[in-house]
């Protein structure tokens, strides 16, 4: 294979990190910018143009197919995106905040017994851990579908909305939210983002997602 | 409310495509003309700018031409997206106006 043919198969293969749509659409006219700003007998793509070309996808990915001027809809996706980074923080603040829950609970019962301590962890903890990374891929994949247009994106997120909520409550009625205070505070801080969300998709307008 | 800046590859960017329609590379070398060798835009950069201009309605495509066996395609700025051009534009002359009259230097000399 010579070298400029070389240099195109390379480039088509990293060009694979674009979305679909947008490869079926500006694949070759990339390509074509590409090979001509190629260096003479350049066989294989520089460092700078991989990384470019991988940050520009995930941009692609990531970002809202809706105009900027459709200002609800672009704070919404932010705003899942923050949610998505803060609920993986509590997940993480879940484990390991188990020593403080550990003590609090203690203090709460002294006569638990490490078997019975064992029993809350797998029963009440280890579900609110898996729930909260579960809930890290919800926010993800709400704030795409919000940024595509996808309109029961926004019932989806209601929905998950009034479920937290009710959890929280339920969470500061037993009790059980305050035993680690680094969790509520993580826990309120989510819920307020939730509810700046549902603020803005409910209160905004439909979006206008470009046809592609 | 206060209206963003606008970034400053979105700025070459729309210069680039005032004078008239311009297909990607030779966007990329007006780029690098404009800002007197300054800014070099990649591939992935401009067309990510690209795709973003065209949701806001800045820039369209104006036609398409095969060369060599390859597509090109020529983008050129809409009436909104001159206007938006034209305001940053003032709004930078403003501020460079200031600084100079605040430095004592007239407008283009560098002191």
């Amino acid at each position: 294979m010579n070298g400029a043919a070389e240099l195109e198969r390379a480039y088509r293969r990293w060009l694979r990190c674009y979305p679909k749509t947008f490869r079926r659409e500006h694949e070759a006219e990339i390509l074509d910018v590409l090979l001509a700003g190629a260096r003479p007998g350049q066989r294989r793509p520089e460092l700078t143009e991989r990384l470019d070309l991988v940050a520009s996808a995930l941009r692609m990915h990531l970002r809202p197919r809706v105009p900027r001027s459709d200002r609800a809809v672009f704070r919404a996706v932010g705003l899942l995106y923050l949610g998505a980074v803060v609920q993986l923080a509590t997940a993480t603040t879940v484990v390991a905040t188990l020593g403080d829950v550990k003590s609090n609970v203690v203090t709460r019962y002294p006569g638990l017994t490490e078997v019975e301590w064992q029993a809350v962890v797998a029963g009440q903890l280890v579900p609110k851990a898996l729930a909260a990374g579960i809930a890290v891929g919800f926010w993800l994949w709400t704030a795409w579908a919000l940024g595509h247009g996808r309109r029961w994106a926004r019932i989806a997120f209601a929905i998950f909305f009034g479920l937290t909520t009710v959890d929280l409550l339920e969470g500061l009625a037993r009790g059980s939210a305050v035993y680690a205070r680094a969790d509520l505070a993580l826990g309120t801080g989510l819920w307020l983002i939730e509810l700046a969300v549902v603020c803005l998709i409910v209160g905004g307008r439909r979006p206008k997602v470009a046809a592609r | 409310m206060t209206k963003r800046a606008m970034q400053e590859a979105t700025f070459l960017v729309l210069t680039a495509l005032a004078a008239g329609s311009q297909h990607g590379y030779g966007i990329l070398s007006d780029v690098v003309r404009i800002s007197d060798g300054r800014v070099r835009l990649r591939p992935g950069t401009l067309y990510s700018a690209l795709d973003r201009l065209r949701l806001d309605g800045l820039v369209s495509v104006d036609r398409e031409e095969v060369v060599e066996g390859r597509l090109r395609r020529y983008y050129r700025l809409t009436p909104e997206g001159g206007r938006q051009l034209a305001a940053e534009a003032a709004r930078l002359r403003s501020n460079a106006a200031t600084a100079f009259a605040r430095l004592g230097l007239a407008e283009g000399t560098t002191g």
